[in-house]
């Protein structure tokens, strides 16, 4: 029973991103040892076989390649689960901005995102992180790991840069935080 | 996936109303030619005297734009008619014969300009992957039994025909007497005991077994305690031409 087999099998029965703690942990080895395995594991995977590895939402699991989606959509017929422009609109402030209110989305777009908001919550992709420390302490707003999961990234280090000037520009117009608890 | 350094490097030409394209209205006066949000912004700019350029036609185009218009773009029609607003606006205070000075807006407050454009790459790059993401699938989470849930049967009874059943005693119900504030609470146990006190083995129907006169209140607490004993299993239920008869549950057949 090799160490790759082995990582393996718990990705394959793993229905989450699984951390490399949490596998050397359950093998009974070194962190190392793991990313070791899981490189070849990756190298295996992508030169035959339907499967690939893929590292998302801070973890590694195993996913089917993109040349079966069409015939797995004929079979699962999966609901797509589009989101509409101010979804989206929303969703990107409060991944760059994060941690911040609804008061403070609203000033960014200009227009009231009360409903965007509630249904980015009820999609699970963003959460309430804490509140800010000021008059009516309200709720704060950050993204979460189904987030990182529905948009394959695997940190929000992988979000494309905003230029600095208008980064700059979006400092000025929001107060600073005060912090979260 | 796509590279994601690409969206940094993608520069688009912004509209002067921010993320949203106006209308492609032309504008022609004797002291203005272009565009409606090139007018916009040589009004915001000062570089052109608004007097000499007549709104009311400009107005009625974009009017005409958004009747005709098959794609009815909210975005777009909320960003014009601010920016018509605002040189009506402009355009008034200039008209006025007052001496009080048109007060000076402050650009950040008063201006339509939705910070939002800069985060056109980023949400034109989540798109893409969120595409990109619809391509893969993982192993469903396994969707465990539920403890809750208890299995239970409604026979031919169905959740339209319960609720058709509630309408009917909701009807029939007096209206909310005026109650104190502090009044004790009922908790939906202690309407369970009293529902199993009135229901026999004998089929019954819903407002033949609810103590008359009651309450849109006793209404709601009464088919609450039924459908709880329902799914524990104590009472059972059958259609009996359009309505729903119950019973208990040991009693039935």
């Amino acid at each position: 029973m090799s160490l790759v087999d082995s990582v393996e099998a718990l990705l394959f029965v793993a229905d989450a991103p699984a951390e490399v703690g949490s596998l050397a942990q359950a093998l009974q080895v070194t962190e190392g040892q793991v990313e070791q395995a899981i490189e070849l594991l990756g190298e295996r995977l992508a030169q035959h076989g339907s499967l690939k590895l893929v590292k998302l939402a801070g973890g590694f699991q195993l996913a089917t390649k993109e040349e079966y989606a069409q015939v797995i959509a004929n079979f699962l017929k999966p609901q797509r689960q589009r989101l509409s422009r101010s979804l989206m609109e929303v969703l990107a402030v409060i991944a760059y901005r994060q941690p911040l209110t609804i008061s403070e989305i609203d000033l960014i777009r200009g227009v009231q995102s009360d409903y965007s908001v509630r249904s980015l919550l009820e999609r699970r992709l963003i959460q309430e992180v804490g509140r800010r420390h000021t008059p009516g302490r309200p709720v704060l707003y950050g993204t979460s790991q189904q987030f990182l999961h529905q948009f394959n990234l695997n940190d929000l280090g992988q979000l494309p840069p905003l230029g600095t000037a208008e980064l700059e520009a979006i400092q000025l117009s929001l107060p600073s935080v005060a912090g979260s608890n | 996936m796509a590279p994601r350094h690409e969206f940094a490097d993608k520069k688009d030409r912004i509209s002067a109303l921010g993320l949203v394209a106006p209308p492609p209205i032309q504008v022609q006066s004797p002291n203005f030619d272009g565009s409606l949000a090139t007018l916009f912004s040589f009004v915001r700019d000062h570089k052109v005297d608004l007097l000499g350029v007549p709104l009311f036609p400009i107005c009625e185009a974009y009017y005409n734009y958004l009747m005709l218009s098959d794609a009815k773009d909210l975005d777009e029609a909320a960003a014009a008619l601010t920016a018509l607003a605002y040189l009506l606006e402009r355009k008034a205070w200039m008209l006025l014969p007052v001496i009080e000075p048109e007060p000076e807006y402050e650009e950040q407050m008063e201006l339509p300009e939705p910070t939002t454009h800069e985060y056109r790459v980023a949400i034109e790059a989540l798109q893409l992957w969120h595409e990109e993401r619809s391509q893969l699938f993982f192993r469903a989470p396994e969707a465990g039994p539920d403890l809750y849930e208890l299995p239970y049967t409604l026979g031919n009874v169905s959740a339209g025909d319960l609720a058709r059943a509630f309408e009917r005693i909701l009807r029939k119900a007096k209206p909310e007497t005026v109650t104190p504030l502090n009044k004790p609470r009922k908790s939906l146990q202690e309407q369970m005991k009293l529902v199993l006190q009135v229901i026999t083995s004998e089929w019954a129907r819903l407002d033949a077994l609810i103590t008359q006169p009651y309450t849109r209140s006793d209404a709601v607490f009464w088919f609450l305690a039924l459908l709880e004993l329902i799914r524990l299993g104590q009472v059972v239920g059958r259609v009996v031409g359009d309505d729903v008869e119950f019973a208990q549950r040991s009693h039935e057949g």
